[in-house]
């Protein structure tokens, strides 16, 4: 499978004004296959944005190499075939929508006659068809979202970064760029999402990228990232010594008042746990449980923490 | 072509500047104005109408020129950062540009903008300058005035291509400038920029006062060494003043159309120069 991205060993530190160095990416290694929809995820200042920016060419790596389409990262053949959804997009503010897209055309050279038949295509397509005409400052965040999207799609490119694509949209814009990048998917495109909306991650992506503290801390498939089957038993008035003789079968034991919360993953484990109790607490519920990309996000920040 | 778009765009984001309309309008006004402050001259001073006439030239040039300055440093100095404080050098640079036509795109939609701002501004100087010719023209005919202004006012053409050329010389030192404020703003911040480039501009248009002082006995050779350098370095603001007799009146130019053009060659190395270590440093810089 042909790679759309390949990222190796991949540094970047910066230097304060006093000196200090802070190492925002530190030796981050993945690739990303064509045609697959790839989250990037991590809290705030990970070094998901770092990561985009050197991809983009816009930042020079300390270290490491990155490659886009075959070429080394900021390639202007590379940039041919790829766009750039940044988070808040910003544009000029005086022009109207469908000037500030026949601005973007012109970066990639596009005839007058090719502009014309584009522009309004590309507003059709992101809903803003009767827009065109009016200031980007009377848009609202969503619309200018949109026009955002618009510009990353004029190009018609292979791969399409998009850096926090439904950060604070009303629900409607939200869907709409859920379903845009599932049709991207469908077309064949390969997509790079950075987002804090893991459920979309969960929903849309062929693998994912865990960054925190800028190293890369897990990498795979849904199936192979989150625990398939998980059961959680939820007990109550469930003594202490009887607490001790199932906590070595649990995964993970949790109190809350009255009610225990017993998360354990086989299925042989949870017949013993449920014949160990059965008589001597009160048993309320038996849940069969798959984790959420949430579950392990916030797993995986909280031990970074510690 | 993409230097053209992003031009293109740089003007009309540019002009819609409030603080340059403001520069704009009231140097404007103040050339309108100085008609009038010079109809009373006339008729006030025993000068006569031609030495009016290189008053009235001079104000009108030197307003021009302190205009277009701060015009000129307020555009350099923002022209860059505002694109990253506005997040909009992002998505630029993630297309196919490259960021030599970025940082000549920008300069030259700031040279556009300044070419409009000085053809109004210009424009508004030779309209006034006619104006008062023709008034002195007709007023040297009428049997009442004519006495009072002397045979100087039937002297006086109704248009100077002179005018023209002096124009022309106070927009090569905006470019100049501009270029300058451009490179500084790579490096420097926007409040130390607008200083650093009213300095610039401030000591080259005081290069003569410099080079003597390169020249000067009782200097120390460190110093005179150091005045030296500052007058090679600095462009001679100075040389694009000239035409105004008033800060210049002991220079006489035969040939203005001539002297434009030397000129015009000077401010465009110069501004080469400077756009091309620009371009170095954007080069290597993270956006």
């Amino acid at each position: 499978m042909a790679e759309a991205i390949v990222v190796e060993d991949l540094c970047k530190e910066y230097r304060g004004r006093t000196g200090d160095r802070v190492m925002a990416v530190n030796k981050v290694s993945f690739s990303v296959h064509e045609g697959e929809i790839f989250g990037f995820i991590g809290p705030n200042g990970a070094g998901k944005t770092t990561t985009i920016k050197t991809l983009l060419g816009l930042l020079f790596p300390t270290s490491g190499k990155a490659m886009v389409m075959g070429k080394p990262a900021g390639d202007i053949e590379a940039k041919e075939r790829i766009s750039y959804l940044p988070e808040s997009p910003y544009f000029y503010e005086h022009m109207t929508g469908a000037e500030v897209l026949d601005f973007y055309c012109r970066l990639f050279k596009m005839g007058g006659a090719a502009r014309r038949k584009k522009v309004p295509e590309l507003l059709d397509r992101v809903g803003l068809g009767k827009d065109g005409s009016r200031a980007l400052r009377q848009y609202s965040k969503g619309m200018l979202q949109r026009v955002g999207i618009a510009q990353s799609l004029i190009n018609d490119p292979d791969l399409l970064f998009f850096d926090e694509p439904t950060s604070g949209l009303d629900p409607i814009a939200h869907k709409d760029i859920q379903d845009l990048i599932l049709s991207l998917r469908k077309q064949g495109k390969t997509v790079f999402l950075s987002s804090h909306q893991l459920s979309d991650v969960e929903n849309v992506c062929n693998r994912v990228a865990i960054i925190n503290r800028g190293e890369l801390v897990k990498m795979g498939t849904m199936d192979e990232l989150l625990h398939a089957g998980r059961t959680v038993i939820t007990l109550a008035h469930l003594s202490a010594d009887l607490l001790g003789k199932v906590q070595p079968l649990a995964e993970h034991v949790a109190e809350d008042g009255e009610l225990t919360k017993i998360y354990t993953e086989t299925e042989e484990n949870v017949h013993k746990i449920l014949d160990m109790t059965r008589g001597s607490a009160n048993l309320v519920s038996v849940v069969p449980q798959r984790q959420t990309l949430e579950d392990l996000f916030v797993e995986i920040v909280r031990e970074g923490r510690h | 072509m993409i230097i053209w778009a992003i031009a293109r765009t740089t003007v009309g984001d540019a002009l819609r500047k409030k603080i340059l309309q403001v520069f704009l309008v009231v140097a404007i006004g103040l050339i309108v104005l100085s008609l009038s402050f010079s109809q009373t001259l006339s008729f006030s001073s025993q000068r006569g109408a031609s030495s009016d006439f290189m008053l009235l030239k001079s104000f009108g040039l030197g307003m021009m020129a302190l205009a277009g300055i701060f015009i000129s440093l307020i555009l350099g100095v923002t022209l860059i950062p505002q694109e990253f404080e506005r997040r909009t050098i992002y998505t630029i640079l993630a297309k196919p540009v490259k960021r030599y036509e970025f940082i000549t795109g920008k300069f030259l939609g700031a040279l556009m903008t300044l070419g409009i701002a000085t053809g109004l501004m210009g424009a508004t100087f030779i309209i006034t300058i006619v104006l008062k010719a023709i008034g002195a023209q007709q007023a040297a005919a009428s049997p009442t005035l004519g006495h009072v202004l002397g045979a100087s006012a039937e002297k006086i053409a109704l248009f100077d291509w002179n005018m023209v050329w002096a124009v022309i010389l106070v927009y090569l030192q905006f470019m100049v400038l501009s270029s300058i404020v451009l490179l500084f703003s790579l490096i420097f911040t926007q409040t130390v920029n607008f200083f650093m480039g009213a300095a610039v501009y401030a000591v080259g248009f005081m290069s003569t006062v410099v080079i003597s002082l390169g020249g000067a006995e009782g200097a120390s050779s460190a110093l005179r060494f150091f005045y030296k350098t500052v007058s090679y370095l600095l462009p001679r603001f100075d040389q694009f003043n000239i035409p105004n007799q008033l800060l210049h009146p002991e220079t006489q130019v035969t040939n203005m159309g001539a002297y434009t053009g030397m000129m015009a060659l000077y401010g465009l190395l110069y501004t080469l120069l400077a756009l091309v270590v620009a371009i170095l440093i954007f080069e290597r810089k993270e956006v």
